[in-house]
């Protein structure tokens, strides 16, 4: 029968015509053009799944580990539900790495410390009693008050460097830096030496900053150094986006070194394996053959540096591919060509980060990677390698002056050019009785877990004489905090305030942190910490303390950040970044090239060549050119003038790029990048140099707790290659020992052609023994299983019972002189199969062996017997170097 | 029939004394469970259970030695604040609220339908110290004690649809809110306790709880109510070692 002139039709045949209709050609014709899978759009608004309601949606800038990315938060009911990437922040483009994705898990962790806890029983032992934040601030008060009030007694204002305050990660925008001067003590140690410190010294006496921002997008050829720039590194979202717009969008070669088969060498054109700490013989080797070969910029040189071509071959020499393949591993050939390479192709730039810096001499890799780009004249050219680009806030009025006594842990006088401090070395300075401790304050830190020889810390941290009292801000029990006296828990970072500015793109921008949500059942943010502790020790101001904490509420505090700006201020100040997160707003974002455009959606360029920006003749009233064109006004260097015209420079004191840096001269060392062997170099055959890593979904210490993230991630067995396995007999997952000068480790083998033959390497963020349930898999050991909070996700869901083995307690303290970065990538290990009785995770070290190591490495300070036979090259009066002293109040 | 309707109205008489009676005692049992769980025991707490309760404590079979009436107030509060505050407080503790034992979060849902409740029955929740939710089990047995109370009061005046309306609010509470996790939890609490104050005091809650459910529950429920109280941690059934370490 028909209907309207259709025939019936079966199910049968329905079938066949819907899946012929589905099945078609044209297919994606069919439909409604109306409906958008909300996935698809680019984000800035959220719906509820149950409801339909749209979400809150409020701006924040992520603290998951340290690039800041700009995040907006989504607010069901007053919970945040979801975070992603904030569409105005020009250098993240609206995305968020998995760490930045899970970040929300933080804040209902139930294993996060949500009220003061004093403790009661013996240091570490885990025995606690809570206190209110009213109580634990006066507590606080108290201890730093007997130490001020004994200063002045004493007329000692030494003694107020007895307040020591140690930090991993300070993005406090000065809060730190305004307590702790206000409290009239100097010790302050963050934590990069055991981070990027050698980066920054290797760059900063040459250009100002202390990192490249590379234009990757619009880049031709990029070499990497010793960075997982796709996974791990600095800036990892934003130059992961950008360096995949340049390989991808604009066929860039990429060519990487490193000595592990990371995803960003394997997202290379080629991928090279140098011996660890050979980066420099490389780089060194490859300027070598741009400067011979006449593929230098001569103009570049000659105007923009404080040096001569002639200078530099002179000075390149002994660096030759056959020497730095005598080195490196790398041949000859291919160090030729990548040279020439690098020089022909315009514009090219090199980025580097961790591999060649955290070596002893750390310092000379990363100048001599940097030179490559000055000596081709790639610096703040389009599509090349550029300085960082950040924005400054100012402090609230009045600022409190830096005390006039410095600190030997904060500035240790063997370490004059260690402006980033050397925080690895001060536990053995206060053991040798070099400085003394009365309140020692830890915030966003654990060193008990993240430094190398960590086991000293520990030993340190435990000692009651070493010291006395021990407060933690952190909001999570890791490894140190379980050893304080007193916990001040703070938020996390999606409940608590802080200015902001990355510098993470080629788009300069201030942002903010807000609290998306109230802090949590009651707490309280550190701000507010740092307040109440002023405001109780100083009551009346009669201390002169109280008025640089004269805030009535925190984000009084904000708005004296931000209400000031010139150009922010007209836009709304504060109350622009609260609704905006990031400031200035540049453009949106394509949805088809990701780049930033305008109304009209041609791109937003950024600014280049910035040291070419002219100073104005009110700059230049009063000032001096002297003879090498340094404009002078006073003691300040501000400009410089190269064929007549008055440029801003780079922020050196020429105001050129000083590859000759006389601050390194005066101590003996070379004032030009060189190459010096270390001695793991010349290890035995028999052994293997241990390396650690990042990995792309965890911090060093933080994120383990973190249960999508410890799903994804949560043991590091030891990578080894194939043929140093076979050598000793290991079969892949077997349990082998890493053995150190300081003791071994128990792991298991990961055989894999991904790393070099000489090396072994162990991922960081695993085997941890605090931290919480997750991190320490406290659910697998019956003893504790009651401890289990009852949580079904962990009780039922958690399919892996291994927590990995963590490698830093058999890691040796080694320190690059210059730099004062931590040698992490020297140590020297041999690898076995495990002995009889060999648990996995064992781990067996020894204190009195680290303190041998600290005595060593003190060998190659600028003071030490090593230094001066390894620098014989420098023309330097060794007799009358500059003697040891405390060198400036802080850094 | 004169008679018939005296013995009636005396019938009547005395079981509405007796459930009145009933009631406080309910009261009386879930608040003493309320406020020993909630927070630190304090000197005025401590002074009853050494004073009024440490008789009817025994015979409910309160184990508690002679230390715990005679060591110093100071010394003994101190030591039932740490014993609290590992117990209940400090990260790697037994987290006592309903979010966490539903998500493994802390703060979701069950905070609000907490809060609805007390909200209904005309009380509000505020947190004194800091980390403190509506979904705490000492808040929310506290609050079957304030559900009881309003019920023997509505009684006492003889206002039986009110009193019938707390009794319905009550058992709903303890359905829904408390009974799917709050006795087993007692259980792991009271295993994991090392003072045998709390020890016991958990047991006693454990089982307060469980008659209190086989009394409002039907057969099924309550069947029910244990499986999802029986919720045991998964145990792997593989040998982790044995898993292939590049397996990552």
């Amino acid at each position: 029968m028909s209907t309207k002139g259709i025939n019936y039709i079966s199910r049968r045949d329905f079938m066949k015509l819907g899946l012929a209709a589905g099945g078609a050609a044209g297919a994606l014709t069919l439909g409604s053009k109306r409906l958008r899978a909300m996935e698809q759009d680019l984000g800035g608004t959220d719906y509820s799944s149950m409801t339909g309601a749209e979400r809150e949606a409020i701006p924040f800038t992520c603290l998951a580990c340290n690039i800041e990315d700009g995040g907006v938060a989504y607010v069901e009911n007053g919970r945040v539900v979801k975070l992603e990437g904030n569409m105005d922040h020009p250098n993240t483009r609206g995305k968020l790495c998995a760490k930045g994705n899970a970040g929300f898990l933080h804040v209902y962790d139930p294993d996060r410390i949500m009220t003061p806890l004093v403790r009661t029983g013996a240091r570490g032992e885990g025995k606690w009693k809570r206190i209110s934040y009213d109580e634990a601030t006066t507590l606080l008060a108290t201890k730093l008050k007997e130490v001020i009030d004994r200063a002045e007694a004493e007329h000692d204002p030494g003694i107020r460097n007895e307040i020591v305050f140690k930090w991993g990660r300070d993005r406090t925008g000065g809060a730190v830096q305004r307590f702790m001067h206000t409290l009239g003590s100097n010790a302050m140690l963050n934590h990069t030496n055991v981070c990027e410190s050698s980066k920054k010294v290797g760059l900063e006496p040459s250009w100002g900053p202390d990192i490249e921002s590379c234009d990757w997008a619009n880049t031709k050829y990029i070499i990497n150094f010793g960075s997982n720039i796709l996974e791990t590194a600095y800036f990892m979202n934003p130059n992961a986006q950008r360096l995949v717009d340049g390989v991808v969008g604009n066929k860039a070669k990429l060519v990487s070194f490193d000595v592990r088969m990371s995803n960003t060498s394997g997202f290379a054109d080629e991928a090279f394996y140098p011996f660890p700490g050979s980066d420099g013989a490389i780089a060194l080797a490859m300027a070598h053959v741009i400067m011979n070969e006449g593929l230098y910029d001569e103009d570049f040189i000659r105007d923009w540096t404080n040096v001569t071509s002639k200078q530099l071959i002179d000075h390149l020499k002994p660096y030759t591919p056959e020497y730095a393949e005598q080195e490196s591993g790398m041949s000859a050939r291919d160090i030729r060509r990548i040279a020439r390479e690098f020089a022909t192709t315009k514009p090219a730039t090199t980025f580097s980060y961790r591999g060649p810096c955290k070596h002893v001499y750390g310092s000379y890799q990363e100048a001599a990677i940097h030179m490559l780009n000055v000596i081709t004249g790639n610096v703040e050219k389009k599509g090349g390698y550029c300085l960082p680009r950040g924005m400054g806030w100012p402090q609230p009025e009045p600022v409190p002056h830096g005390p006039a006594t410095p600190s030997p842990i904060a500035t240790p006088p063997l370490y004059p050019l260690a402006s980033h401090h050397v925080s690895t070395n001060a536990p053995y300075m206060i053991m040798k009785g070099e400085a003394k401790v009365s309140v020692w304050m830890t915030y966003y830190d654990n060193p008990v877990y993240t430094y190398p020889s960590s086991h000293v810390w520990e030993s340190f941290l435990k000692d009651e004489k070493q010291v006395p009292f021990l407060v933690s801000f952190s909001p999570y029990m890791s490894e140190t905090t379980e050893l304080s006296d007193l916990i001040i828990p703070d938020v996390t970072y999606l409940e608590r305030h802080d200015p902001e500015s990355m510098p993470g793109g080629l788009y300069p921008c201030l942002s903010i942190r807000q609290p998306v949500i109230k802090p949590l059942g009651g707490t309280q943010e550190f701000r507010q910490t740092l307040i109440d502790t002023i405001h109780k020790l100083d009551q009346d101001g009669s201390m002169g303390m109280r008025k640089y904490f004269a805030f009535n509420t925190v984000e009084d505090w904000m708005r004296a950040h931000f209400d000031n700006i010139p150009g922010l201020k007209e836009e709304g100040g504060y109350n622009f970044l609260k609704k905006k997160g990031v400031w200035p707003i540049y453009g949106k974002v394509d949805p088809e090239t990701a780049k930033i455009v305008d109304r009209n959606n041609n791109e937003v360029e950024p600014d280049y060549e910035l040291y070419k920006s002219e100073l104005s003749s009110g700059d230049m009233q009063g000032a001096d050119v002297g003879n090498h064109g340094t404009i002078r006004k006073g003691d300040h260097s501000i400009g410089v003038r190269v064929d007549g015209k008055n440029y801003v420079g780079f922020g050196t004191p020429s105001r050129k790029i000083e590859l000759y840096k006389d601050s390194y001269k005066k101590y003996g060392f070379n004032p030009l990048p060189v190459y010096k062997p270390l001695p793991s170099r010349s290890k035995k055959d028999s052994e293997l140099v241990l390396t650690t890593y990042k990995v792309n979904v965890h911090t060093q210490s933080r994120t383990a707790s973190v249960k999508y993230l410890a799903e994804l991630y949560h043991k590091n067995p030891a990578w080894i290659n194939p043929k140093t396995a076979s050598a000793r007999g290991i079969n892949d997952g077997d349990l082998i020992r890493v053995t150190s000068k300081l003791g071994y480790l128990v792991t298991r083998a990961h055989v894999t052609e991904g790393i070099h033959p000489e090396v072994v390497a162990i991922s960081t963020a695993c085997g941890h023994s605090a931290y919480g349930r997750l991190a320490q898999l406290k659910q697998r050991e019956a003893a504790a299983e009651w401890a289990q909070g009852g949580d079904p996700d962990v009780s039922h869901n958690v399919w892996w019972n291994d927590k990995g083995v963590h490698p830093n307690p058999i890691i040796q303290l080694a320190i690059d002189p210059i730099g004062g970065s931590q040698g992490w990538y020297d140590t020297v290990v041999t690898v076995a199969k495990a002995e009889a009785g060999d648990k996995y995770g064992d781990v067996k070290v020894s204190v009195e062996q680290s303190l041998k190591d600290y005595e060593e490495t003190l060998r190659y300070a600028y003071t030490g017997d090593i230094h001066r036979s390894n620098h014989k090259e420098v023309d330097v009066d060794w007799d009358n170097l500059p003697k040891p002293e405390l060198h400036g109040s802080s850094h | 029939m004169q008679t018939e309707q005296v013995v009636e109205k005396v019938s009547t008489t005395v079981t509405i004394d007796d459930e009145i009676e009933a009631q406080r005692a309910r009261a009386g049992l879930f608040q003493l469970a309320g406020r020993c769980l909630e927070e630190e025991v304090d000197s005025e707490l401590l002074m009853l259970l050494r004073g009024d309760l440490r008789l009817p404590l025994a015979e409910a079979g309160f184990n508690l030695d002679a230390d715990f009436y005679s060591v110093p107030e100071t010394e003994l509060l101190e030591t039932l604040a740490v014993e609290y505050t590992g117990l209940f407080v400090a990260p790697g503790g037994l987290s006592p609220y309903a979010s966490v034992f539903e998500t493994g979060a802390m703060y979701r849902e069950a905070c609000d339908r907490a809060v609805a409740a007390y909200r209904k029955a005309g009380w509000d929740y505020k947190h004194l110290l800091s980390g403190e939710f509506p979904d705490h089990i000492g808040t929310m047995l506290s609050f079957v004690g304030v559900l009881a109370n309003a019920e023997a009061d509505a009684l006492e005046k003889g206002d039986h649809q009110a009193a019938q309306q707390w009794a319905e609010q009550r058992i709903q509470f303890l359905l829904k809110e408390i009974g799917s996790w709050a006795p087993s939890w007692c259980q792991r609490a009271a295993a994991a306790a090392l003072h045998p104050f709390y020890q016991n005091i958990l047991a006693l809650t454990e089982q307060l709880l469980w008659t209190e459910l086989a009394a409002s529950a039907d057969r099924r429920q309550l069947r029910e109510l244990a499986q999802l109280n029986r919720r045991e941690p998964r145990k792997l059934d593989y040998d982790a070692d044995f898993r292939k370490a590049s397996g990552l």
